[in-house]
C-alpha cells in the first residue's frame, strides 16, 4: 500500500477519537472558560492514557473544543501519516503529549520536515510529586514559572527544570513541597493548557478530576510548527 | 549586514566572524537553509547524551542541495574557521542522535540530498545521497517490484544508508555488516576537491559499485567514523530476494546458556549455514522491544532483580536469551540448512525451536523476521519505555565469538550496570568470528540524579571493558574522546597527521571519534613538555 493511501485511510482527523481517549478516565473540568485569544493549534498529539486525557482536556479548555485530536501509536503506518502531513506543505502547529518512544519518532519527523519546536518537555510523575525538564524558545517565555505556578497551587510537589535554546543563562531551577497528594494529576491538564495558549497572554489553568487515577510515568510534551 | 546574536558560538569564533559567515552562507544557500532561531535549533539538540543540551548546543543549521553548495560551505567554513558537523538523517539515537560533539559547530543537515541516484536489479546495487531513507529504498523496491532485499539497521524505515554504513552501522540480514557491502563513496574534502573512492575516478566508468579496491591505496573505510570529508553519494551492494526465506528463534531458559548457544552457533555462522546476523537478545532486550514496560512489574528504583525477570520469562514465554536467525535460498538449500541447524540444537538439547508459523504475529517473533528480511519496522524503540524516561546509550564492546567470551562480558556489564542501578539489556549480533555486544543503557532523562548515574555507569563500563582488552566499536557521540583513547597514542598520532594533511583548518567536525587539531595538539604538547621538564 503506498504513502498516499495509507494516508488517506487513517489520517481522518479523529473528532470522536477524544471520545475514546477520554473514555478511560473521564476527567471532569473545574470551571475554566475557554480562551479563544490564541493561536488555536492544528492538532494534538496523544497517547490513550489517562495523562495524555487530562492534558486533552486541559488543551481543548484552553484553545476551544474544536482541537483536532490524532490518536498515536509507535507503528509505522502511524508515523509515515504524520511524516506526510507534515510534509504536505500546509502551515500546521501541532501539540502533544505521548510516551518516550512515540515523542522520540515524531520529534525527529519533525526535525526532518523542517518543523519549528518551540516547547520540549520531559515529564516523569510518580506517587505524589512530579518531574519536569524544559527546553523553550522565546515563544514559550514565562511558561515554567506559570506551570509552577499551577502546579503549586495544586498542591503537587514537583522539580521543574528550564532551559532556554541558545542561552547562556544557567537552567532555571523551581520545585515546590507536596501539599496534597491529588494535586498530582494535574500536571498534564496543565501542561495542555500552555501549549494550546502557546505565544497568547496567559490563561488560567484549568484543573480536571480524574477519579481515582494516578497520571503516573514518563512522557514527553512538545509544540511543533510547521 | 543584518545581525545575528548567538547565545552559542563556535571556539574561538567571535560574533562578527560568525555573523559575516552567516551571511555568506545566506548567500550560497538562500534564507531558509540556514536556521539560526531557538525554534529551528531546538529539534537539533541532543537527546541522548547523559549531559545537558547546552553541552551539545549547535549555534546553526545548514541544509544543502548538491555536492556544489557543500564545496561552497567547506569554503565558507575555511574563510572564517567554522567548524561543521555533518548528519544526514541524523538518526543514529543511542549513538548520538543529531547533535554535534562540541557545542557551538554549525549542523550541516544533508537530508535534502535525498536522490536514489540509481538502483540497478540485475548487478543489484543501489548509489544515493544522504538524505535517502531505508523506506524511501523499500518503497522503490516494492513500487519497482524489483527482486532485491535491503539490510538496515532497528530504526529502519527513518534511518538511512549512507549515514548507518559511515558509523559502520549493522543489519540483520545476510549483508549485515553494511560497510563491508559498500562500493564507491563521493566525498567533499575540506579543500573544496570532489574525491570519488574506487573505480570512481576513472572518467567513463561503469564499475563504481562493482568494484571497490580500484587502483593503489584503497581510502574509503578512512572516510567512515572520521573527520576527513563529507560524503555525498555512495554505492552499496543489494541482495537479490531469495525464493524462501525461513526466520526461526531458539528460546533459553538459563543465563548461563550464552555459553554454549555461541560455541553451537560459530561453526554454523562460519559455514554460513546461517548466512544472516544472528540476534541473541536477552530478556530486557524482548521485553522492551515488546513494549512491556517495568512499573507494570515493579516500582522499586534500582535495577529490576532477578526473580522478577524470572516471573517476566514465566508470564511472557520469553527466554533468558532468544536468538533469532533465518535462512534465506531455494528450498532445497533452506531444507538442508534447516536440518543441519535443528539437529544442532536439538543435541544440545536444551534451546526451543520456534518457527514462523508457530510464532504467527507475535512480537518480538515478528519485528525480528521482518527486520532479517528487509522489511522495515519501528518496534524496537519500544525499548524507551521500558524504565520510563526515555534515556538511551548504546555500550557496544567487540566480543569474540566464543561462549567464555560471551559470558565473561555479560556478567561484568551486569555487575557494573547493577551497581549503578540500571539494568543489563542487551543483545549480541553475531558474526562469524566476532559479536557487537549491544548494551542499551537506558536511564530517566527527568532526573538529574539518574542521568548523572548513566553518565558515571558509562564511564565505569568504558574503564573496566578496557583493563580486560575489550573495546567499544561505535559510541555515544558524548564519549568519543574517551574511547579514542582506547585505541592507544600511534594510532591517534597517525590519525592527526592525516587530519593535518586533509583538514589542516580543523573545520570538519572535530572531536568526531576523537580527532581534533586544537584539543590533540595542546594536549599532546603539554604532555612533551612534562616530559623535557622530568
Amino acid at each position: 500500500m503506498s504513502v498516499d493511501r495509507r494516508f488517506v485511510l487513517k489520517s481522518m482527523v479523529l473528532g470522536g477519537a477524544a471520545g475514546v481517549v477520554l473514555s478511560r478516565s473521564v476527567p471532569v473540568l473545574a470551571g475554566v472558560p475557554p480562551s479563544h485569544s490564541g493561536i488555536r493549534p492544528a492538532l494534538a498529539l496523544v497517547g490513550s492514557g489517562a495523562a495524555e486525557a487530562a492534558f486533552l482536556q486541559g488543551a481543548r479548555a484552553a484553545a476551544g473544543t474544536e482541537l483536532p485530536v490524532q490518536q498515536m501509536d509507535r507503528g509505522l503506518d502511524c508515523m509515515l501519516d504524520f511524516e506526510h502531513q507534515l510534509r504536505a506543505g500546509r502551515p500546521m502547529q501541532v501539540i502533544g503529549l505521548l510516551d518516550d518512544a512515540a515523542a522520540t519518532l515524531v520529534l525527529d519527523l519533525a526535525r526532518s520536515a523542517g518543523a519549528r519546536v518551540h516547547w520540549l518537555g520531559q515529564h516523569t510523575a510518580e506517587a505524589g510529586s512530579t518531574r519536569h525538564r524544559l527546553l523553550n524558545a522565546d515563544l514559550a517565555e514565562g511558561c515554567a514559572r506559570q506551570l509552577s505556578r499551577h502546579l503549586h497551587a495544586c498542591g503537587a510537589g514537583f522539580t521543574l527544570n528550564e532551559e532556554r535554546q541558545g542561552s547562556v543563562a544557567p537552567a532555571r531551577q523551581l520545585a515546590g513541597p507536596a501539599r496534597s497528594g491529588a494535586g498530582s494529576v494535574q500536571w498534564a491538564a496543565g501542561i495542555g493548557s500552555l501549549l494550546a495558549t502557546l505565544g497568547t497572554r496567559p490563561t488560567m489553568m484549568p484543573r480536571v478530576s480524574v477519579q481515582g487515577t494516578l497520571l503516573s510515568g514518563s512522557f514527553v510534551s512538545f509544540s511543533i510548527e510547521v | 549586514m543584518s545581525e545575528q546574536m548567538s547565545g552559542v558560538l563556535p571556539r574561538g569564533v567571535t560574533q562578527k566572524k560568525f555573523n559575516a559567515a552567516v551571511e555568506k552562507f545566506r548567500a550560497l544557500l538562500g534564507e531558509g537553509n540556514v536556521l539560526l532561531k531557538a525554534e529551528q535549533l531546538i529539534p537539533y539538540n541532543k537527546i541522548m547524551m547523559s549531559v545537558e543540551n547546552a553541552a551539545h548546543a549547535p549555534s546553526a543549521v545548514l541544509t544543502a542541495t548538491t555536492v556544489e553548495q557543500v564545496q561552497g560551505i567547506v569554503k565558507i567554513c575555511n574563510q572564517y574557521r567554522i567548524p561543521i558537523w555533518t548528519i544526514s538523517t541524523g538518526r543514529n539515537f543511542g549513538y548520538g542522535t543529531a547533535a554535534p560533539v562540541q557545542r557551538g559547530q554549525v549542523i550541516l543537515d544533508l537530508k535534502k540530498m535525498n536522490r536514489i541516484i540509481k538502483i540497478d536489479p540485475e548487478m543489484c546495487y543501489a548509489l544515493v545521497e544522504p538524505g535517502v531513507t531505508f523506506q524511501q529504498l523499500y518503497d522503490y523496491i516494492e513500487e519497482n517490484k524489483l527482486p532485491l532485499m535491503l539490510s538496515f539497521s532497528a530504526p529502519s524505515a527513518i534511518a538511512g544508508p549512507l549515514g548507518n554504513t559511515m558509523d559502520r552501522g549493522v543489519g540483520y540480514t545476510p549483508y549485515g555488516e553494511h560497510f563491508m557491502m559498500q562500493c564507491g563513496m563521493e566525498v567533499v574534502l575540506a579543500n573544496g576537491d570532489v574525491y570519488r573512492t574506487g573505480m570512481g575516478g576513472v572518467k567513463g566508468s561503469n564499475t563504481w559499485q562493482i568494484f571497490k579496491w580500484g587502483y593503489g591505496p584503497t581510502l574509503d573505510g578512512m572516510f567512515t567514523q572520521a573527520n576527513y570529508g563529507i560524503t555525498t553519494k555512495m554505492g552499496f551492494w543489494l541482495m537479490p530476494r531469495p525464493p524462501v526465506f525461513k526466520p526461526f528463534e531458539v528460546i533459553f531458559e538459563n543465563e548461563a546458556d550464552i555459553v554454549e548457544i555461541v560455541d553451537i552457533l560459530r561453526p554454523l555462522r562460519m559455514a554460513q549455514i546461517i548466512p544472516n546476523s544472528v540476534v541473541i537478545a536477552n530478556i530486557l532486550w524482548e521485553a522492551g522491544s515488546a513494549h512491556l514496560r517495568r512499573r507494570d512489574y515493579t516500582t522499586e528504583p534500582g535495577h529490576t532483580p532477578d526473580p522478577i525477570l524470572e516471573k517476566m520469562q514465566k508470564d511472557s514465554g520469553m527466554g533468558a536469551w532468544n536468538l533469532y536467525a533465518a535462512l534465506y535460498g531455494t528450498q532445497e538449500q533452506v531444507d538442508v540448512n534447516w536440518k543441519i541447524i535443528t539437529d544442532a540444537f536439538r543435541k544440545h538439547g536444551k534451546g526451543r525451536i520456534v518457527t514462523q508459523e508457530e510464532a504467527g504475529h507475535k512480537q518480538p517473533f515478528k519485528y525480528r523476521a521482518e527486520l532479517m528480511s528487509g522489511v522495515p519496522n519501528l518496534q524496537e524503540f519500544g525499548l524507551y519505555n521500558w524504565r520510563g524516561g526515555g534515556g538511551s546509550m548504546w555500550f557496544a564492546p567487540v566480543s569474540e565469538a566464543r561462549g567464555s567470551e560471551c559470558e565473561k562480558q555479560a556478567l561484568l556489564a551486569k555487575r557494573i550496570l547493577h551497581k549503578y542501578g540500571l539494568d543489563y539489556v542487551a543483545e549480541f549480533i553475531v558474526a562469524p568470528r566476532d559479536m557487537h555486544h549491544v548494551i542499551d543503557v537506558l536511564y530517566d532523562r527527568t532526573s538529574e540524579e539518574e542521568t548523572k548515574r548513566a553518565d558515571a555507569c558509562f564511564n565505569e563500563l568504558l574503564d573496566e571493558f578496557e583493563k580486560e582488552g575489550y573495546a567499544v566499536y561505535r559510541v555515544n557521540t558524548r564519549f568519543q574522546e574517551r574511547v579514542a583513547r582506547s585505541y592507544g597514542p600511534v594510532k591517534r598520532d597517525v590519525e592527526h597527521a592525516i587530519k593535518r594533511a586533509l583538514d589542516p583548518n580543523n573545520i570538519l567536525a572535530p572531536g568526531r571519534s576523537g580527532i581534533d587539531l586544537d584539543t590533540y595538539r595542546t594536549r599532546r604538547s603539554a604532555k612533551s613538555t612534562a616530559s623535557d621538564e622530568s
